[in-house]
């Protein structure tokens, strides 16, 4: 049972939609003096660390503490009310309910195990791709043309946004074994970040032993880290809005949205600014500013969606269909990416996606960005458009420009620790507006008016 | 590897065996200069280096400039992180600064063209992706433009170049009509190592004028392919294949298949057919051990030198020796010891001298301008 002072505090908790979710290595009550300052609100904790003296510790600093149970420990969600928990994270897959003695419950299932109606507390999966480019893979290559392939949760992420109002928590960890420098963690977050969703923060095994001892190095790199998660908490308004383009991809749990390095993925990579309409919610709202369009399951929809998409092409858009009989993989608990054989047959509809979208500038166009990536938003009034980059090359990306669909007469660029967004000059352009920007390290937003 | 060392260098100069087509190919001054930073003013250096040459009013007043700048492979590839200027491409600061002299010199116009990698899309996009400030080197000139060769672009043909003399692998090449409405031609290239043919210098450079939508892996066997989307491996390096049926064939389907033996001869054919007029070599910051980022082995350096002519083949010749090769080593020596010798071959077609003795160094001599590629 908690005790009084525990719960006046836990009154002021922040509620889901709020929490900042991090993987805390500690149950040492002193150890919450890293988090000050940060925007850290959610500790998730791995059963030794569950302490009642550690949760109310948390609680009097506004900190939201979830114990996390395998599916091995099922027994422990007994444990967790006592503990001081406000509650509890189902990581893996559970055969049978668990009982949490009526405290908050999140499921963080394989991502084909994701439920998304009615919607949760947290959609959260525990599954991703270690966000980041491969440098060794980079350098295997032996040929003048390319682009360094980047591995994302994004394109997985921009689907489940489309699929649920609920807040999105990806809970990928780097991989264990793994020491990786500050910037891949800076990556980490903007690869969530630009998507809307959270990165449940997880720091490898070597960052945390020498974070927990005050190290220096650590510490600095901590607060870089803490810097982007707070940059884009800053910024809540740009995760309300939707994620916008002329290019809407249909596709459902069965058919690709549940994969990385699928076709959201790739048409990602090309910065060509597309939107995901689940095949079960496709409507003329969802298609509302759309141009173009690809459908990769013709015979997952119904005859009233079929029907939205031939008015979409009476209107004048194009619509690009999968060939019969071409199908993804059915999303597996052991298997997020597609096999060499999938890419192979994603190849042929790659290139008719691509040679579709072309030079079009579907919301905007960008030059310069090969190692990153990027999401337009712009709330239901379509002003203001927020442009969001992320640099996942060890090197600041320099002279980036943009070519925007439309007349804007202002462009501010935000970056972390930056004090006030940085006033850019757009000009006009073949598109509408261009805008150059002379640099990004990691993550930056350029809002356009 | 044969390296030149100042010894080898004098005895280049005195000993080096120049045939009797040597003897008569023609040779013209080479100007080389210091330089340590693109942040120094590159209009007075280029200016400077183009009035020992005896100016560029002379060559370009009334005409019409086509430069073929070196933009090899995807601007997505970058070395190290670093911007391709230093690295692999023409540096932007140099694209700048000729406009600005082509222009003051009178030209009619200046055409920048590249055969982009895998697109034949706008050149100035391909700028874009490199990183470059496209509209502030629109402004160099009122009437500087960018065209990508790779297909037809903003032109409406193809223009047959025959090679004097019907050459070895094509008699004659399609190239696109950019190439036939000049009056000047102008090579900016980088000074490198190339991984087949040893140097990609002056003439090295314009083995990109090449369209890929006749000579790209994707042409199809009779129409070009106005969106080609790969490189020239199979029909240029390997002889795999025959170009779009737009151009002529191979001469000798049963001569060598081997890169080194077949790009040197490209190049060199190429500039017989379409004659380069002023040659300038960026040895600024570059790379050494290959052309770009796909070679194992590149590695960032810092020659400090500018180089520039009106004799590709002299040009090239002054630029090897400052890279530390002998200019006229045969294949299987030093740095052509895997490839024929393009500047030879060259030579051989009467492009041009590259025997030292008969070149005169204008500037800094090669002896102190020499940084030595080789590892």
């Amino acid at each position: 049972m908690l005790s009084l002072p525990v719960l006046a505090f836990a009154a002021a908790l922040p509620a889901a939609g709020d929490w900042v979710p991090m993987r805390w290595p500690s149950s040492d009550p002193r150890s919450l003096d890293l988090l000050s300052g940060t925007p850290v609100n959610c500790l998730l904790l791995e059963p030794r660390s569950w302490s009642a003296e550690f949760s109310a510790a948390a609680a009097s600093q506004g900190i939201v503490t979830l114990g996390v149970i395998r599916p091995d420990q099922a027994e422990l969600a007994a444990r967790a009310g006592p503990a001081g928990l406000n509650g509890v994270v189902l990581e893996g897959v559970f055969d049978k309910p668990v009982a949490a003695g009526g405290l908050t419950v999140i499921e963080m299932p394989p991502r084909a195990r994701l439920r998304f109606d009615p919607p949760p507390v947290v959609l959260a999966t525990s599954q991703g791709v270690w966000p980041g480019i491969d440098a060794a893979e980079e350098e295997s290559k032996a040929a003048p043309s390319g682009a360094p392939w980047i591995h994302t949760n994004s394109g997985f992420l921009r689907f489940v946004r489309a699929m649920t109002t609920a807040p999105v928590w990806m809970g990928c960890q780097p991989p264990p074994g793994v020491v990786f420098p500050a910037a891949r963690y800076l990556q980490a977050v903007g690869d969530a970040a630009i998507t809307g969703a959270r990165w449940v923060i997880s720091l490898d095994q070597d960052l945390n032993q020498r974070l927990l001892a005050r190290d220096p190095p650590a510490l600095r790199d901590w607060n870089r880290i803490a810097s982007h998660v707070h940059f884009f908490e800053q910024h809540r308004e740009w995760r309300r809005m939707e994620l916008t383009g002329g290019l809407a991809l249909v596709q459902d749990t069965g058919s690709g949205g549940l994969l990385s390095g699928g076709i959201l993925d790739m048409i990602a990579v090309k910065h060509t600014p597309v939107r995901a309409v689940p095949g079960r919610y496709l409507d003329d709202t969802r298609m509302r500013g759309a141009r173009m369009a690809v459908n990769v399951d013709p015979a997952a929809l119904d005859e009233a969606r079929k029907e939205t998409l031939r008015r979409f092409t009476r209107g004048g858009g194009t619509l690009l269909t999968a060939p019969p009989g071409w199908k993804f993989p059915p999303p597996r608990d052991d298997r997020i990416t597609l096999d060499k054989e999938d890419i192979a047959i994603l190849d042929s509809i790659w290139r008719e996606i691509s040679s579709m979208t072309g030079r079009h500038n579907l919301g905007v166009r960008l030059f310069n960005v090969a190692s990153t990536l990027s999401t337009l938003s712009s709330p239901a009034a379509g002003r203001p458009l927020v442009l969001q980059l992320v640099n996942y090359s060890d090197y600041p990306v320099e002279n980036i420009t943009a070519h925007i669909l439309g007349r804007f007469t202002r462009a501010d660029l935000y970056e972390p620790g930056g004090a006030a967004p940085k006033k850019l000059a757009p000009y006009e352009s073949e598109d509408g507006t261009g805008v150059d920007i002379d640099r990004v390290s990691t993550v930056a937003a350029l809002v356009l008016e | 590897m044969h390296r030149m060392t100042r010894r080898d260098l004098l005895q280049a100069m005195l000993a080096a065996p120049a045939g009797p087509l040597a003897a008569s190919a023609p040779a013209s001054p080479v100007v080389v200069a210091r330089c340590l930073s693109y942040d120094e003013d590159q209009v007075a250096l280029l200016d400077g280096m183009f009035d020992k040459l005896g100016g560029l009013a002379g060559i370009v007043r009334g005409k019409t400039v086509t430069v073929k700048i070196n933009l090899t492979g995807s601007p997505a590839r970058r070395f190290q992180g670093k911007p391709l200027g230093v690295t692999h491409y023409t540096h932007p600061a140099h694209i700048g600064a000729l406009a600005h002299l082509l222009t003051r010199a009178g030209a009619k116009r200046v055409r920048f063209v590249e055969s982009a990698a895998g697109t034949a899309g706008p050149l100035a996009e391909y700028m874009l992706d490199a990183g470059w400030n496209v509209r502030r080197l629109l402004s160099a000139g009122p009437n500087v433009s960018f065209e990508n060769t790779n297909g037809l672009g903003n032109f409406r043909r193809y223009v047959k170049f025959p090679v004097p003399g019907g050459g070895w692998i094509f008699p004659s090449y399609h190239l696109n009509e950019a190439y036939a409405e000049t009056d000047v031609f102008v090579s900016l290239a980088k000074l490198k190592n190339h991984a087949t043919c040893g140097v990609t210098l002056a003439m090295k450079n314009i083995f990109g004028i090449t369209p890929a939508s006749i000579y790209g892996d994707d042409a199809p066997a009779h129409e070009p392919n106005e969106n080609p989307a790969k490189g020239r491996v199979d029909i240029c390096h390997f002889g795999k294949r025959n170009p779009a049926a737009i151009a002529a064939p191979e001469k000798d389907p049963a001569s060598s298949r081997e890169p080194g033996y077949r790009m040197p001869r490209i190049t060199a054919e190429l500039t017989a057919a379409r004659p380069i007029h002023l040659a300038i070599i960026d040895g600024i910051e570059t790379v050494a051990g290959g052309e770009g980022p796909w070679i194992r082995g590149l590695r960032p350096v810092t020659p400090g030198v500018m180089i520039a002519g009106t004799n590709p083949v002299s040009t090239d010749a002054v630029a090897a020796a400052v890279m530390g090769y002998p200019p006229r080593d045969p294949k299987g020596r030093g740095v052509f010891r895997d490839c024929d010798n393009t500047l030879l071959l060259a030579e051989e077609l009467g492009c041009g001298s590259a025997d030292l003795n008969r070149i005169e160094v204008r500037g800094v001599p090669i002896e102190k301008a020499m940084f030595r590629f080789a590892a």
